[in-house]
């Protein structure tokens, strides 16, 4: 191996440890997203689906599941590229153990993070703990085994029952 | 004779022999003689005048009277029994026919919204709200708004929903520029994120009567309403058996004096059956039915159901085309509220427009309407049933009535497609009497903008063009618009055509046409596909413009480009940009054209597909309608949404029936759509639809124009993060229009979006993370390092971006030695 390609590769290595640290778990004390903490954040439009959102957690938590779910559509009306609507309706297809349904609505999440740049380290623990969720709906029991180890890791205090409610997301 | 036999006889034989006594009685008599004598002798032996022929007769008149009575009775038994069995057959049955109405989405409004370009004012309106001149500050009722500055206050009305009701609440808006920057809710000043204005009544499932009603239970109708009624209608309702002979007694004097009809005498039961079984012709006969019917009606049933009936039945004006009958629906059409919500004075102007509804409109008579509920208010009070002080302040009110909104009629082609959408289950009879709710996804703004946009478009063309112009309805140029969230597969707009009355065909969900170059985002979708294997191409390759001939069963397929010319090694993007035919037909025969139509099935086409060379072109026939949804599935990151047309169909007092489930299915990876949807951005920046930034449209737009053979169908489909437009402009009978698509169907399109989400389009196309962004050499599509002497940006699935690298010094292929090569430092840290 040349100098120049080991010099290459200790420039690569120390940024790939400082990436890494930033994602640790644990580290910074972040706990994960609340919707809640949004609503102030983006444009009017994307303020009002946050706001809407919150609104369908509580009738959800309320058990107003249909109202609920019609705040929910309200919300991606509104904002049709909102991932936090679409991340929210998931939670709410997982509950109703609809895995088709829940698995598009986190495949549209999913592209929509992408889109603003990436899923934030704060949102990573709800994604993976509803995928493993799908995942146990669907019979994969080592895949949800394995995606709740790792959602539980990211936020005990959430995903130590591998369950989200609407409290814990709101 | 027996006499001269010789037998013996009685004395009472021989009494019954004996003849007659004259009709004057007595045997004091003599015997008469002469005529008379020669009468009597003629007459038949053992008759006696005068007594027996009237008794005999009379039996027998008695034995007719008796038949005839016999007789009568059974025909008007029978009669009675059948105008009961009517009468019980109405009340007992369905009452009513109440029509399913479609209402619209209903409008959310958030800081941020353009009120402006919403035209809040105008929507209050046509949803009956009223202005209100009270003093800031003072209470404001439901349905009433009130401007002040740069301030709206609204009092939106609850609306019920089985997902989505909504309370009632009291709004203050803040609008600077036409827009709401902040919302609160009084009394407690609240700041509120979102509100929902309650939809519109966008149209009905009318029967063959084009009856609108709205029905009301007696409980809750205020009483004042039924006083107001009973007060100018039929006072002595509550003790009379149906008919009110005192009434009719008033009535006659009345008009003797007035010298023709001036009053009525009939009851309010006499209205009723008038209105719900007979015709409305002026016989005796059908009077005297009226009445016989009235007092079965009232012997059958208790008041309150009659009453209630009433309120149910009772013609009370016109909106368009359709009649209004009912306090219910009168209430919406004149007030824009709930009957139960009604005061005073509206309950009497209800009440006094009963006499003659026409005539006495308030919306065109106003100052007769306020006098006959003027009228109807001093019944009231003199028959006690209001106080003086109520009568005062009712009086000075004006009719306070909300502006006439009537059925928008540019959605029926949209309606016709809800219906076509509905479970079979809701058929015609269904749809025309069982008053279903069915919550549309059409919003009222963007269809009355599409409607327009078209209109403007084509008599726009027609202007410039005249040779294109027709006074034949049948060879009119025609359109559709159509508009759907991508998301969610909602049809937000639906404009089948220029004038649904002429013609109810509809070109956006029926029409087939073919779709010339609006095909070709699919034959290159299907070539970046790499869920087979490596992509055939990527953005960065080139296609060749080059002569083609291809063997079909019908002889050698040459196709041509638009300019007639071959353009040689091109770009892809820029052989979509200028829509070279000869590029893509190469391409779909690299692809394979069973490929292309697969691809184009994943994303949304139904129709068949021919598995002919030509399918690259776009010689299939497809419906805008399918073409939308196509184009959707690339605008939502390659997942394919569910176009409908309603959300939810609700039952009265069951609740919901059927619902709408908002779902959507991975079609194609998101990397192709993306890269899919890069291409098109080409086209709106460079290419054929750059028109649209010339009119002034900012922001994430794609779109791909269309146009066949002899300009017959011009098409444009052009799409944002949030909304998917398809325009088509052709004649019926397809001929050349002689206009490019550009020039036609483009300014339609950016003249319908603006009005939808202004010149600035909002959101981003979200990139899936597989795919990334390098530079290339635009000249050679090789990567571009650092020293290239030209780059430009473009998006790779990761895996397939070049290989080959463009340095200072040109093109190094992959896996040339790098020893002796002059790098610069850049070169150097990206390892190039």
């Amino acid at each position: 191996m040349r100098v120049g390609d080991l010099g290459r590769l200790a420039l690569i290595a120390v940024a790939a440890v400082l990436g890494a640290c930033s994602t640790l778990p644990g580290l910074g004390g972040q706990d994960p997203i609340r919707i809640s903490e949004l609503v102030e954040q983006g444009d009017p439009a994307r303020r009002a689906s946050q706001r809407l959102l919150v609104e369908g957690l509580e009738a959800d938590i309320a058990g107003a599941q249909a109202r609920a779910k019609g705040r929910y559509e309200r919300a991606i009306q509104i904002d049709p590229t909102n991932p936090y609507a679409y991340l929210t309706v998931a939670r709410f297809e997982v509950d109703r153990r609809n895995a088709d349904q829940a698995r598009a609505f986190l495949d549209q999440t999913y592209a929509l993070f992408d889109a603003e740049g990436g899923m934030p380290p704060r949102v990573e623990a709800h994604f993976i703990g509803l995928e493993s969720a799908v995942a146990a709906i669907a019979g994969d029991r080592t895949a949800a085994a394995r995606g709740f180890e790792q959602a539980r890791r990211l936020a005990p205090g959430v995903w130590g029952d591998a369950y989200l409610t609407a409290e814990e997301l709101l | 004779m027996a006499s001269g036999t010789g037998k013996k006889t009685g004395r009472k034989k021989a009494a019954r022999k004996a003849p007659a006594r004259p009709a004057g009685g007595g045997g004091s008599r003599a015997r008469p003689t002469g005529r008379k004598a020669a009468r009597k002798a003629s007459r038949k032996p053992g008759k006696r005048p005068g007594r027996r022929w009237t008794r005999d007769h009379l039996r027998l008149a008695l034995r007719i009277l008796a038949a005839v009575a016999f007789v009568g009775g059974v025909v008007s038994g029978r009669w009675l029994l059948g105008l009961d069995q009517t009468v019980r057959e109405r009340f007992e049955g369905r009452r009513f026919r109440v029509p399913s109405r479609v209402m619209s989405a209903p409008t959310i409004l958030y800081p941020g919204f353009h009120a402006g370009r919403f035209d809040l004012e105008g929507q209050l309106q046509r949803r009956g709200y009223r202005a209100d001149a009270g003093a800031r500050g003072s209470a404001l009722g439901e349905g009433r708004y009130r401007w002040a500055s740069n301030r709206v206050r609204v009092h939106l009305r609850a609306f019920e929903h089985p997902t989505r009701s909504e309370p009632d609440r009291d709004i203050v808006m803040r609008v600077a520029d036409g827009v709401v920057e902040e919302m609160r809710e009084l009394p407690r000043g609240r700041e509120v994120g979102a509100v929902l204005l309650e939809p519109e009544q966008v149209g009905a499932f009318y029967g063959s009567s084009r009856e609108q009603r709205e029905l009301v239970v007696l409980d809750d109708v205020p009483q004042h309403l039924v006083d107001a009624i009973l007060s100018v209608e039929d006072r002595r309702f509550e003790s009379h058996v149906g008919i009110d002979p005192l009434r009719i007694a008033g009535a006659m004097l009345a008009n003797l004096r007035a010298g023709g009809i001036a009053q009525g005498g009939s009851t309010l039961t006499q209205q009723l059956v008038k209105n719900f079984f007979l015709t409305p012709e002026r016989t005796l006969r059908r009077k005297a039915t009226e009445a016989v019917m009235a007092l079965l009606v009232e012997a059958r049933y208790d008041k309150p159901a009659i009453l209630q009936a009433y309120l149910n039945e009772i013609y009370l004006g016109r909106r368009g085309s359709t009649a209004v009958h009912g306090v219910g629906e009168a209430s919406h059409f004149l007030f824009g509220k709930r009957a139960e919500d009604l005061t005073v004075a509206e309950s009497a102007l209800i009440a006094a427009i009963i006499q003659s509804p026409n005539r006495l409109s308030p919306h065109r008579n106003p100052e007769d309407a306020t006098e006959r509920r003027n009228l109807v208010l001093a019944l009231m009070h003199d028959q006690g049933r209001i106080d003086e002080q109520t009568l005062a302040a009712a009086q000075v009110q004006g009719l306070g009535v909300a502006r006439i909104a009537v059925d928008p009629g540019d959605a029926r082609y949209f309606l016709d497609l809800l219906r076509r959408q509905l479970p079979e289950v809701y058929d015609g009879p269904v749809l025309e009497a069982e008053g279903l709710r069915i919550y549309s996804t059409l919003d009222l703004r963007l269809q009355r903008a599409a409607a327009q946009a078209l209109e403007n478009g084509l008599e726009s063309l027609e202007r410039e063009y005249p040779a294109i112009a027709s006074e034949d309805p049948a060879r009119r140029l025609q359109g559709c618009v159509l508009s759907m969230r991508p998301q969610t597969g909602e049809i937000l707009a639906l404009v089948g055509g220029r004038d649904y009355g002429l013609s109810q065909f509809d070109r956006c969900a029926q029409a087939r046409r073919q779709t010339g170059s609006v095909f070709k985002p699919f034959v290159y979708a299907a070539a970046l596909d790499a869920s087979a294997g490596r992509p055939l191409i990527t953005l960065g390759s080139f296609l060749e413009d080059e002569p083609l001939e291809i063997s079909t069963p019908s002889g050698p397929w040459r196709p041509e480009n638009f300019d007639k010319k071959f353009h040689g090694h091109v770009p892809v993007r820029e052989a979509i940009e200028r829509s070279m035919n000869v590029a893509a037909a190469r391409l779909g025969q690299e692809v394979g054209i069973d490929r292309v139509a697969a691809m184009a099935k994943r994303l949304g086409i139904t129709s068949d597909l021919p598995l002919v060379p030509s399918l690259a072109l776009g010689t299939a026939e497809l419906s805008p309608l399918e073409v939308a949804r196509a184009f959707a599935t690339l605008a939502n990151g390659g997942q394919r949404p569910w176009p409908h047309a309603f959300e939810d169909v609700v039952a009265p007092d069951v609740g919901t029936l059927d619902r709408r489930e908002l779902r959507f299915e991975r079609a194609i990876d998101p990397g192709t759509a993306f890269l899919t949807t890069e291409l098109l951005r080409g086209v709106v920046e460079r290419g054929t639809g750059r028109r649209v930034r010339a009119m002034g449209m900012e922001g994430p737009i794609a779109g791909k124009t269309g146009t066949t053979d002899d300009e017959r169908d011009l098409w444009f489909v052009g799409y944002t993060p949030e909304l998917v437009t398809v325009v088509w402009i052709g004649f019926d009978q397809p001929r050349s229009v002689g206009i490019s698509s550009s020039r036609a169907a483009i300014p339609i399109w950016v003249d319908f979006m603006t009005e939808a989400v202004g010149k600035r389009v909002r959101g981003v196309f979200p990139r899936p993370h597989e795919v990334q962004a390098f530079e290339i050499d635009p000249r050679s599509g090789a990567l571009a390092a650092a020293s290239c002497p030209r780059s430009r940006r473009e998006f790779f699935v990761a895996g397939t971006e070049p290989r080959d690298i463009c340095t200072f010094s040109g093109i190094r292929r992959a896996g040339d030695a790098r020893a002796g090569r002059r790098r610069g430092i850049l070169d150097w840290l990206s390892g190039r």
